[in-house]
C-alpha cells in the first residue's frame, strides 16, 4: 500500500514538473512557408517540418540540400532560411506587458535572413544573432547572415 | 576510386577540424528596411568588433579569434548570388489593424467597418491561420470590469471574422484591460483611441 503510494506520489511529481515544462515553453513562432525538405528537432526527436508547424524556444530547424524554411515569430520577427542550413532559437521571450525580451539565435551553417520585429523595437540589445564566428547585435534592421561550412 | 575515398576522407576530416576550429568564414551584409530605413548592426568576437550602418555593407569575419573585416559595400550582383534564394522565399512582414468600439461597448465605431473587411482580405491574401485578436479598453471605470470588456471585445471582433468565413481555430483572442493603452491617460478617463481592439495578420 505505501508502495502504491510512493509510486503514485512519484508519477504526479513527474506530471507536475512535466506540465510546468510544457507551459514553460510558450509558442513562439511558426513555420509559414517551406520548400523541400526541412526538420525540427525538440528535445532530441526529429519531425518533419510542415506549415503551420510551431516553433519553440530551444528548437533546432534544419533544412535539406534543396530546402527552405520562413519562419514568422509572435512579434513579427521574420527569419528565412535557405538550403543546407542549421538555425537555433536559443533564448526567445515575449511579454511587452511584463517587460520581458529577449530574441537569442544560433546560425551553425548556410544563409539566413532576419528581419527585426517588436523585441528589438523595445529593447533594443534584446536581439543577439550568433555564428560559429562572432556574435551580431542588431538593432531595427534586416540583416543576411551566411556560414560557410 | 581509391584516390576519390582519400579525398573524401581528407575533406571531411578538414571540414571537422575547421569546425572544431571556429574556422568557418562567415559573412554578415546589412540591408534597408522594408520602409527604406536603415538599422545598425554590431559584429562582436574575442579579437574585436565593428560597426555598421549603411544599407548593403558587408563584413567577412574568418573565425573566432579574427577581427571582423572592415566593412565595405557589397555589390548588388553578390548579394544576388549569395543570398538571392532566401530574399525571394522570404514570407511578407505580417500586418497589424486597429478596430475601434463605441463607449463602454462591444459595438464597432461605423469606420472600423471598412478595417474590418481589410483584415479578412490581408488573412485570403497570405491564407493566414495564426490571427491574434487582442482587446483593449480605456481606464474609465475599474480593471477587472475593463479586462472583462477588453476580452468581450476580441470576442466579438472573432465572432465578425467568423462570420466572413474566417475559420475560427485560426484566430487566438486574448485580452489586456486597461493594462496597454495607445494613448496614455490617468485612471478613471475615457478616451477613444483605447476603446480598440488589435488584429495582427501573419
Amino acid at each position: 500500500m505505501k508502495c502504491i503510494a510512493l509510486a503514485g506520489l512519484v508519477t504526479s511529481v513527474f506530471l507536475l514538473l512535466f506540465a510546468s515544462k510544457a507551459s514553460a515553453a510558450e509558442f513562439a513562432g511558426f513555420v509559414k512557408s517551406l520548400g523541400g525538405q526541412a526538420t525540427v528537432l525538440r528535445d532530441g526527436e526529429a519531425k518533419e517540418a510542415a506549415v503551420g508547424m510551431e516553433i519553440k524556444a530551444g528548437d533546432i530547424v534544419k533544412t535539406g540540400v534543396d530546402g527552405s524554411v520562413g519562419l514568422i515569430f509572435s512579434d513579427d520577427t521574420i527569419i528565412t532560411m535557405g538550403s543546407r542550413t542549421e538555425f537555433v532559437v536559443e533564448d526567445y521571450l515575449f511579454e511587452p506587458l511584463e517587460g520581458r525580451l529577449a530574441f537569442v539565435a544560433k546560425i551553425l551553417r548556410g544563409t539566413i535572413s532576419y528581419l527585426s520585429g517588436q523585441i528589438e523595437k523595445l529593447s533594443p540589445g534584446a536581439v543577439q544573432l550568433k555564428t560559429p564566428a562572432a556574435t551580431i547585435g542588431v538593432r531595427g534592421t534586416h540583416v543576411l547572415l551566411k556560414v560557410e561550412p | 576510386m581509391a584516390k576519390f575515398h582519400l579525398r573524401q576522407g581528407f575533406l571531411a576530416v578538414l571540414a571537422v577540424g575547421l569546425m572544431a576550429a571556429g574556422c568557418q568564414k562567415n559573412i554578415v551584409v546589412l540591408l534597408p528596411n522594408p520602409d527604406g530605413t536603415v538599422g545598425h548592426v554590431t559584429v562582436a568576437n574575442a579579437a574585436g568588433s565593428v560597426e555598421m550602418d549603411a544599407a548593403n555593407t558587408a563584413t567577412t569575419i574568418r573565425d573566432s579569434e579574427t577581427i571582423p573585416s572592415t566593412p565595405a559595400m557589397m555589390e548588388q550582383k553578390d548579394i544576388e548570388n549569395l543570398f538571392g534564394d532566401v530574399l525571394e522565399r522570404q514570407p511578407p512582414q505580417p500586418v497589424h489593424f486597429i478596430l475601434y468600439f463605441e463607449k463602454n461597448s462591444t459595438r464597432l465605431r461605423p469606420a472600423s467597418l471598412t478595417t474590418l473587411d481589410d483584415i479578412v482580405a490581408a488573412i485570403r491574401e497570405r491564407g493566414s491561420k495564426h490571427i491574434s485578436v487582442v482587446g483593449h479598453s480605456d481606464t474609465l471605470g475599474d480593471k477587472p470590469y475593463n479586462l472583462d470588456l477588453s476580452r468581450r471585445r476580441a470576442v466579438a471582433v472573432k465572432k465578425l471574422l467568423v462570420g466572413k468565413d474566417v475559420q475560427a481555430e485560426s484566430i487566438q483572442t486574448t485580452s489586456h484591460g486597461e493594462e496597454n493603452p495607445l494613448v496614455k491617460t490617468a485612471d478613471n478617463v475615457g478616451n477613444a483611441q483605447n476603446r480598440r481592439v488589435e488584429v495582427v495578420v501573419r
